[in-house]
């Protein structure tokens, strides 16, 4: 994982919106990411004023948490399309047959504490009754390494798909952690979905390469990270904003 | 190639019915509504119209000595205007005249989307542009010591008069202008009505002939519809307006679940409302946008977009009320107004029987809410309704969630400018069942 300071890097600037308008604003797009586990959701006008919604400072906490909590919808709604269905033929109330699909396979959603927790929502608009595990790591003082504190997980979290939650992923220290704890509790790899709101390049870059099999759902790559490891230009601490400020 | 449509309100049948002050043209109007127990019928006083008067002729008129019986009180001008949108099916303002100060009220009552219209008042068969636009016209032809009685009890009763200026008045004005230029308009109508109300035969002959002429505007208005959208080539593609939803594993789950009729009625609310929050979230990236640059708390500058203009929606009774859960987990502040068409069961025909919607719609960017476009017919009312409020084509956005082939290709050919989002197209029609599912009733 890079953890070296990095000259930010130009924005990417795009028109934005549907083909057909002909004047489209411009706005910075996420960085392009070539790594073909990393799955950006489309930049569209609506996701993108949803960001500059939650970047701005101005912005009142309970708008923050709406606003959030619409893109965590959209990622989760992203995610679950990863997931297999298999075919299910049923007949509709006008009597017709309709040749269907149903979702196949169990879930679990696996959340980093405390960031991640806010995303569970989002998570259960989508799957009503998902099981929900939980994993606290926090940075140790002494080494300046992340550790982990505490983790509680379905027990049959091996038989099921992953969807790792957190919204920042700066270095990715905790992140790397929490899917090494999921490996270890027998999850494969390629059955874990780790959504994200906002990433850095460079750490997103180092996950995808460190883990092949595994999917990155993410709403926007950043331009890259500050001195102190924050992204930029970021949103600020998620967590503060999102149960704090 | 766009096609026109028009609204069954296009065309309005319009009744006038003139006669002396006292003749019982009101009473006979209000008759002719009852009898005919429509919601789209409308009775227009020309008192609505009287020309604001100025200082002088104020105080002449609180002399009793204005004279409001001769044609020249009546502003014709506004009269003729009004009657030609509602005539094209537009929305029209109508002044409020106040008696009191003999001025106009700063406020105005809408007429929208009758199908028949009565003017009533002493100089409806006047003006020859009002008569080019009058589908009937009736004289009211009361005994002028009826007229009299009549005239002088309501002065009296009810305005508040003495019989000394009520009699002065009659004498004056009353009775010169109607030799004048009321009992000449006889001439131009198609009934004479004599004894007003208590003539029960010519009520009878009126009503039915209003009937007809109202079965047979919806028997074209039907026909036309079925004519709009048909002709075209069946492998002929959507229009770019149109837009589909990504047919992604998980829609088609959910397509399944709300498909199947052994699905709870719990689930089915449940899997509803996230199609619908997804329908409006496709659908918002079709409004206005703009560049915005912000900040974050670290100080660092991004330069994102927000939305140009506020968003309302539109939703369409009843079936609409199920994309309204949807629409609240993307804009839960959308100013919301409501528009309930029904299909006539017997003639197929879609009627509007009510509307309300915000008055900020013009400004707006607007999402139109219906679950279900099974003949498209609904759809292309709810938007001639809000195109006639002022909305720009291009500013609405049609959200639905299952639609048919046709109902699509008449909706996207009458408003080419109109984008919809849809969760799922049809080939063949589809009843609606959405909102009977979603409301379990």
């Amino acid at each position: 994982m890079s953890q070296q300071l990095q000259p930010e890097e130009p924005a990417v600037a795009a028109p934005i919106g549907p083909q057909y308008k002909e004047e489209k604003p411009e706005a910075t797009v996420s960085t392009p990411i070539k790594h073909s586990n990393v799955h950006i959701l489309p930049q569209t006008p609506q996701l993108i004023a949803l960001l500059t919604m939650i970047r701005d400072k101005t912005t009142v906490r309970g708008d923050f948490i709406f606003y959030s909590n619409r893109i965590i919808r959209l990622l989760v709604e992203e995610g679950l399309n990863h997931l297999p269905v298999i075919s299910h033929p049923v007949t509709t109330p006008t009597g017709r047959s309709y040749q269907g699909v149903k979702f196949e396979g169990k879930i679990c959603g696996v959340s980093i504490m405390r960031a991640g927790e806010a995303m569970e929502q989002g998570l259960r608009d989508c799957c009503r009754s998902v099981r929900i595990g939980k994993i606290l790591i926090q940075r140790d003082e002494e080494t300046c390494m992340p550790r982990l504190f505490y983790d509680k997980l379905p027990e049959d979290i091996s038989s099921r798909y992953c969807l790792l939650l957190d919204p920042m992923f700066a270095t990715g220290g905790s992140a790397t952690m929490a899917v090494e704890v999921l490996i270890s509790r027998g999850v494969p790899e390629e059955r874990i979905l780790f959504l994200n709101l906002i990433a850095s390049p460079q750490g997103i870059q180092g996950f995808a390469e460190r883990f092949p099999k595994l999917r990155i759902i993410t709403a926007f790559v950043d331009q890259g990270l500050d001195g102190k490891n924050y992204i930029v230009p970021g949103l600020g601490d998620f967590g503060d904003r999102f149960y704090c400020i | 190639m766009v096609v026109h449509y028009s609204p069954p309100w296009a065309n309005t049948h319009i009744i006038g019915i003139a006669g002396s002050s006292g003749s019982g043209k009101t009473s006979l109007a209000v008759k002719i509504v009852s009898a005919l127990n429509l919601p789209w019928v409308v009775i227009l006083s020309m008192d609505s119209f009287y020309k604001p008067l100025d200082p002088e002729q104020s105080a002449q008129a609180f002399r009793n000595e204005y004279d409001f019986d001769s044609p020249n009180s009546i502003d014709f001008d506004i009269l003729v205007e009004r009657l030609r949108d509602l005539k094209q099916g537009r929305k029209a303002e109508i002044p409020v005249y106040s008696f009191e100060k003999h001025q106009r009220e700063p406020k105005t009552t809408t007429i929208y989307s009758c199908h028949v219209l009565i003017l009533e008042g002493i100089f409806a068969l006047y003006d020859p542009r009002v008569l080019e636009l009058l589908d009937m016209k009736i004289f009211v032809d009361t005994d002028a010591d009826v007229c009299l009685a009549r005239r002088l009890a309501r002065d009296v009763k009810y305005r508040g008069r003495d019989i000394h200026g009520a009699i002065k008045q009659w004498t004056t004005w009353v009775k010169p202008n109607f030799e004048l230029f009321v009992e000449p308009q006889k001439k131009n109508a198609d009934i004479m009505v004599p004894r007003g109300i208590e003539n029960t035969i010519a009520m009878q002959m009126i009503v039915k002939h209003i009937q007809r002429a109202l079965l047979n505007k919806s028997k074209e208005h039907v026909k036309a519809l079925r004519a709009l959208g048909q002709g075209h080539d069946a492998d002929e593609p959507l229009p770019p307006s149109v837009k589909v939803l990504p047919n992604s594993p998980q829609l088609q789950g959910m397509h399944t679940i709300i498909h199947d009729t052994d699905t709870s009625r719990e689930d089915f609310i449940f899997y509803f409302d996230r199609v619908a929050a997804l329908l409006v979230e496709k659908g918002m990236d079709h409004l206005a946008f703009k560049q915005k640059e912000v900040k974050t708390p670290q100080g660092n500058k991004y330069s994102g977009l927000e939305l140009s203009r506020d968003v309302s929606a539109v939703v369409i009774l009843r079936s609409g009320g199920a994309l309204e859960v949807g629409l609240t987990r993307v804009v839960p502040d959308a100013r919301i107004g409501r528009l309930l068409i029904q299909s006539n069961v017997r003639t197929g025909e879609p009627e509007l029987h009510y509307q309300k919607l915000p008055s900020t719609l013009i400004h707006d960017s607007v999402l139109v809410l219906d679950p279900q476009i099974t003949t498209g017919a609904g759809a292309l009312m709810a938007v001639t309704v809000l195109k006639d409020y002022g909305v720009e084509e291009d500013r609405i956005v049609f959200v639905t969630y299952l639609a048919s082939m046709v109902g699509l290709r008449r909706l996207t050919k009458v408003f080419p400018g109109v984008k919809v989002i849809v969760g799922k197209v049809e080939d063949g029609f589809e009843r609606r069942f959405i909102d009977e599912r979603y409301f379990g009733s």
